[in-house]
């Protein structure tokens, strides 16, 4: 053998598949952290409550004050929220249990979107039984994907990043081709058409933005019953916990990872109808959607319920907050802000906010 | 078998002929709209495959540090008339020291855990840059030249050419020397099995943040040198579509192999550059590619060449040998 | 190959290298021969033939071997094919064809945006179309270019689109002088006001002059006195808002907020909850997605886009009608008088409907792309298709040229921009109940500096420029 290949250690088959963990040189150095860290986050958050408690009550509590358009504004984070942590939930459950970051996730919630919007606008289908059929089909097709390019190569984590990266830049070319680069609303179901009266100040908000919160609470509170009552639900967690073990003790994680993939692939599609008739459907949607769902992963930490939650609210708040009660020449800061917010996070506590511990 | 060998070699030395003597081959189009622009990237692709090769870290962050450097040469040379090697020196500086913040953040993690981490700071660049009016925003930074001394780079890039040709053939020397360092040596290790390099005494993360540092001097260096071969850079120059195409030439060239990146560079930028004039759909032919590759060789297009070399002289060696000549034994198979 | 044998190797090439870049440093590349032919899309394919067909490239003649008045003439048309933008490609290219079709004899080789156009000769010489495609970024413009000039080599190069893009290919236009430029639709100010390349021809005008005569109407007419801006942050909202700024505030308003948000936010209703109660209206500077967005959030705070919003250019346009009737009332500035009934406008818009039933004919981009097809053939009509000299008998007549387009008559500055007209136009209900237009107002002879607002030595619009300050108000105020 050539002396120049002496030194180059060819990487070992599973190294590419390192799991995300936190190695132990580093819990070394979270420990003197870990008082600082939370110090900080509450020194911050004390801080930015004061900045926009002082910018709203600034002219006072009646209707000419800033109160109505902060209550406004609020709502408006609350349901984006929602829409953030339906977007992720999907995405942070494949990747607890799959090690599988599925770059695909932002493309099969701008697919489920589009289906339900050809159905709606073009077939004149009911806005509901489209937002089934775009669901399901999705869903099929996520689990098709998993079955055919993700099911044989099990633990090479950056090789299936890498495909579910290439299916995405495809399948995002495609849907430019068939649905064209204009920009499509959802039509709102009738039921939700009618403003909702707030009984505060006058205010009337979206019916449909409210549904979407409550649709957000719904599917958050019948996925922790899922999990956290079920029997199949204990066969996520184990396997989230630790793949191995759960395999060595005879569940079929192949099963388990298809329920999964299509759950989750449900989701980002039920998501994309949301957001389709809440905000729009874009060639751009899918990075977007994407984007904001690894960000409530990073934050919240993979495989957690709650962390999502915790993530879709923090980022939701922080962007709109940002883009509103920042001084005026800083608001096309806002995504920078939500950015500082992912860096700070991953400079106090990298493996999320409600991250497990690792075995 | 040695006639094979024979015909490999003669086919090298024709391959680098042509790349040495390229300007005097071919048009000043193809010279400076695809040869130049491959070796750039194929420079920011290189610093992604020497971290992933040497660091098992895939970084979607390269575009953003290559982003750093080319909006800060092109800001100061521009807006605060700075002379071009300095402007530069200071961009590829700004980038390291980004870079190794950067790596701070994402060096506790690894795998796909750091592959998003990456792309998350990597979007923070983003949006900074389309943020802050210094940089040019949207609209970018126009009328950027290198220094004199290389010309023109869209009517006489020839000087360029082979200014970045030097630069490529140095970096690439480079991080073959820096491997073979004891330093090298432990980012190995550090890839391989951090816990046990942490009981041997190593700090893993501070090799893996100078690792980024590295590789961040290295994207540095392509965006600088885009910027002034493009005369021009902006926010969109290293947008998300731009992160996954930079991927994209690493993966297809090869992730196993320093030259991927350029094989994979030239790839993609042919098909970037020509692709629209076939087909709208070009964006999916790449991604098809890409896919496959992923799919069939992860050692990408030099991977198969690889393989392909080595099935060829397995074969070669099975055949029996045509005639007993007076000949010594065959020619030792030299590891390429 | 041992490594230190390589090493060898490389050294040695390396050191070759060296030499060789010293040696070759500034010489001009003696290159002559080009690549392996590849083109873009077809030229005059048969009809109903879907997809582009690859030719070979006719082969670069010496000059002077052949009469110029029978060589091909070939014309890059670039636009925006991918990305986000991607739906104005069918009405640049199909605007620029019709152009072909109408004056210089040309038939329609399909429906397609990059179908071709068969037989069109101008000044005897036939027409040979390229099709360019970009997504909106400068790089991807300028690379894209760079293929229609240096490789496919065409005469002129009619495009780009959008504003950034404008900007670099009016840079990059320096560097090729035997080429000419004429722009699309990018409404830059800067591109002519500043960067003045001498092959570089406006003849849309810039996004400020688009708006000319909104300030105006915004003051007088809706008696506002204190406006606020709500646009997209990037190069073209800041040029829209910069002409409706510089009229509003020399007549004495104010401009008190203005709210530029990155492209890529997706909810907007935040934005519009924070436009403050004390002004009189706003200015919506946003295109497609965003202005179905805001409409929707600002309808259901119990906003009136009738009378409380004026809208761009992008807002004025047929691609918003998907945002439904909360538009009906509302008003903006546009390039185009849409909706008119002025017997040109309305035969023109009839005939390229006819043609192409698909396109929207009252679209600022279709009918500048159009404009500037019909500049290039009377231009080269005048000089008898001479292009020797690195054009300089075309580029004269190009500068000369006092052109009537279907939206107006023009003459050029001494930047090479035009004087445009401009339209304050309404969204309204035609008699089916369609979404529609009306003119309100027609400015006659914009120019780019609007009666000495702006000249070349003012700050590029931006954030905060222009400032808003009393001042003179440009010469069509005083018709109002």
């Amino acid at each position: 053998m050539a002396d120049s290949d002496r030194v180059e250690v060819p990487p070992a088959p599973e190294a590419a598949a390192i799991s995300p963990h936190v190695d132990s040189s580093v819990v070394a150095s979270h420990r003197t952290r870990r008082n600082l860290g939370p110090m900080i986050w509450a020194a911050l958050i004390v801080f930015g409550a004061g900045w926009i408690a002082i910018q709203v009550l600034r002219n006072g509590l009646g209707t000419s004050g800033n109160v109505p358009q902060f209550i406004i504004i609020t709502l408006g984070s609350v349901s984006l929220a929602a829409l953030f942590f339906l977007a992720a939930v999907g995405l942070t459950l494949i990747f607890g249990l799959m090690r599988v970051v599925n770059m695909a996730h932002g493309s099969l919630y701008l697919l489920g979107g589009y289906c339900a919007w050809a159905l709606t606008t073009k077939m004149g289908v009911d806005w509901w039984l489209a937002a089934l059929i775009a669901m399901l089909s999705v869903g099929v097709l996520g689990l098709v994907m998993e079955q055919a390019f993700l099911r044989w190569n099990l633990g090479q984590d950056l090789r299936q990043a890498l495909i579910t990266i290439a299916i995405s830049v495809i399948l995002a070319d495609q849907m430019l081709a068939n649905f064209g680069a204009m920009p499509s609303v959802l039509p709102t179901p009738t039921a939700l058409a009618q403003p909702f009266q707030l009984g505060l100040y006058n205010l009337s908000y979206s019916s449909f933005r409210l549904f979407v919160i409550g649709m957000a609470l719904a599917i958050g509170l019948l996925l922790w019953l899922w999990i956290q009552r079920t029997r199949f639900g204990m066969v996520i967690r184990a396997g989230i916990d630790d793949r191995a073990m759960a395999s060595a003790l005879g569940v079929n994680v192949q099963v388990v990872f298809a329920i999964a993939f299509f759950a989750g692939s449900c989701l980002a599609a039920l998501s994309g109808v949301l957001g389709g008739t809440m905000l729009s459907l874009a060639p751009g949607q899918d990075v977007a959607f994407l984007t904001s769902s690894i960000v409530v992963v990073i934050i919240g930490g993979m495989g957690s319920l709650g962390g999502a939650a915790l993530g879709a609210a923090l980022l939701a708040f922080v962007e709109t907050y940002s883009g509103v009660y920042l001084p005026q020449n800083l608001a096309p800061y806002s995504m920078v802000v939500t950015f500082l917010l992912v860096a700070a996070v991953l400079a106090v506590r990298p493996q999320g906010l409600f991250a497990r511990a690792e075995r | 078998m040695s006639s094979y060998l024979m015909a490999r070699r003669m086919a090298a030395v024709v391959v680098v002929g042509v790349v040495v003597l390229l300007p005097f081959i071919f048009s000043v189009y193809i010279t400076s709209a695809i040869a130049v622009p491959t070796l750039w990237i194929g420079l920011c692709a290189v610093s992604l495959t020497f971290l992933s090769r040497y660091g098992g870290m895939i970084s979607l962050a390269q575009t953003g540090l290559f982003g750093v450097a080319g909006l800060l040469t092109a800001a100061l040379m521009v807006q605060a008339g700075w002379d071009p090697w300095a402007a530069a020196l200071i961009g590829v500086l700004a980038a390291t020291g980004v870079g190794l913040i950067f790596g701070a953040l994402a060096s506790s993690s690894t795998g796909t855990y750091f592959l998003m981490i990456t792309l998350a700071l990597a979007e923070i660049s983003y949006y900074l840059f389309s943020a802050v009016p210094a940089f040019g925003l949207h609209e970018g930074i126009n009328a950027v030249f290198p220094p004199a001394i290389l010309g023109d780079p869209v009517l006489h890039p020839t000087g360029n050419y082979y200014f970045l040709l030097v630069i490529c053939v140095l970096v690439y020397l480079f991080l073959r020397y820096l491997v073979r360092t004891p330093f090298g040596i432990a980012l190995q290790g550090v890839r391989d099995d951090p816990d046990r390099m942490t009981s041997l005494g190593f700090n893993v993360r501070l090799h893996r943040m100078l690792i980024f540092a590295v590789g961040a001097a290295i994207a540095g260096i392509a965006g600088v040198l885009s910027a002034w071969n493009n005369t021009r850079i902006s926010a969109d120059s290293v947008s998300l579509a731009v992160t996954i195409v930079v991927l994209e030439c690493a993966v297809i060239g090869g992730l196993f192999r320093l030259e991927g990146a350029w094989v994979g560079a030239l790839v993609v930028t042919v098909l970037t550059t020509f692709g629209p004039s076939f087909t709208d759909r070009y964006a999916t032919a790449i991604g098809i590619v890409f896919l496959a590759i992923v799919l069939i060789s992860p050692g990408g297009l030099v991977g198969i060449w690889t393989w392909l070399d080595g099935r060829i002289r397995h074969w070669l060696e099975s055949k029996p040998p045509a005639a007993p000549t007076p000949q010594a034994a065959p020619p030792p198979i030299g590891g390429d | 190959m041992g490594s230190r044998s390589k090493v060898f190797v490389l050294s040695t090439i390396t050191a070759l290298v060296v030499v060789l870049s010293g040696c070759s440093g500034n010489a001009p590349s003696t290159a002559p021969v080009t690549a392996p032919p590849v083109t873009a899309a077809p030229v005059g394919t048969a009809p109903g033939t879907a997809a582009p067909t690859v030719t070979v490239a006719p082969v670069g003649t010496a000059p002077g071997t052949t009469a110029p008045s029978t060589e091909p003439l070939k014309i890059g048309v670039l636009a925006i094919c991918g990305g986000p933008f991607a739906t104005y490609q069918l009405e640049a290219f199909l605007g620029a064809k019709f152009a072909l079709l109408n004056l210089a004899g040309g038939t329609s080789a399909g429906q397609g945006p990059e179908d071709g156009v068969l037989n069109a000769t101008i000044a005897g010489r036939p027409v040979q179309l390229y099709w360019g495609c970009s997504d909106a970024t400068p790089d991807a413009a300028v690379a894209q270019a760079r293929l229609l000039v240096e490789q496919q080599h065409v005469d002129i190069l009619l495009g780009p689109e959008s504003g950034d893009e404008g900007v670099a290919i009016a840079n990059y236009a320096k560097t090729q002088p035997g080429v000419t430029f004429i722009n699309g639709t990018s409404g830059a100010q800067i591109t002519t006001l500043q960067v003045q390349a001498p092959n570089f021809f406006r003849f849309g005008g810039d996004g400020a002059q688009w708006m000319a005569g909104v300030g105006t109407y915004a003051y007088k007419v809706l008696g506002w006195k204190k406006m606020s801006i709500l646009a997209e942050d990037y190069s073209y909202p800041y040029t829209l808002a910069a002409g409706v700024i510089a009229e509003f505030c020399s007549e004495g308003g104010q401009v008190t907020q203005r709210t530029y948000v990155p492209l890529s936010t997706a909810d907007w209703s935040s934005y519009v909850a924070q436009i403050p109660s004390d002004v009189d209206g706003t200015l919506l500077l946003t295109g497609g997605t965003n202005t179905t967005n805001v409409l929707a959030a600002y309808k259901q705070l119990g906003g009136d886009p009738s009378k409380k919003m004026l809208g761009g250019s992008s807002v004025m346009d047929p691609t918003s009608f998907v945002t439904g009737d909360s538009l009906v009332g509302m008003a903006g500035g546009s390039p185009v008088p849409q909706g008119s009934t002025d017997a040109t406008w309305t035969a023109w818009v009839n005939a390229i409907q006819n043609v192409y039933p698909s396109v929207p004919a009252q679209s600022l981009f279709t009918v500048i792309y159009y404009n500037g097809m019909q500049a290039i053939i009377e231009a080269m009509t005048k000089v008898n298709g001479d292009l020797s000299n690195n054009h300089a008998a075309f580029n004269q007549a190009l500068s000369s040229l006092t052109p009537t387009f279907p939206n107006g008559k023009i003459t050029l500055d001494a930047n090479r921009n035009a004087n445009i007209p401009a339209y304050v136009t309404q969204f309204v209900k035609d008699a089916s109940g369609n979404l529609s237009f009306n003119v309100l107002k027609t400015v006659s002879e914009v120019d780019e500096t609007f009666g000495g607002l702006f000249s070349a030595t003012s700050p590029a619009p931006g954030r905060d420029q222009p400032v808003c300050q009393a001042g003179t108000p440009p010469p069509w105020a005083a018709n109002f």
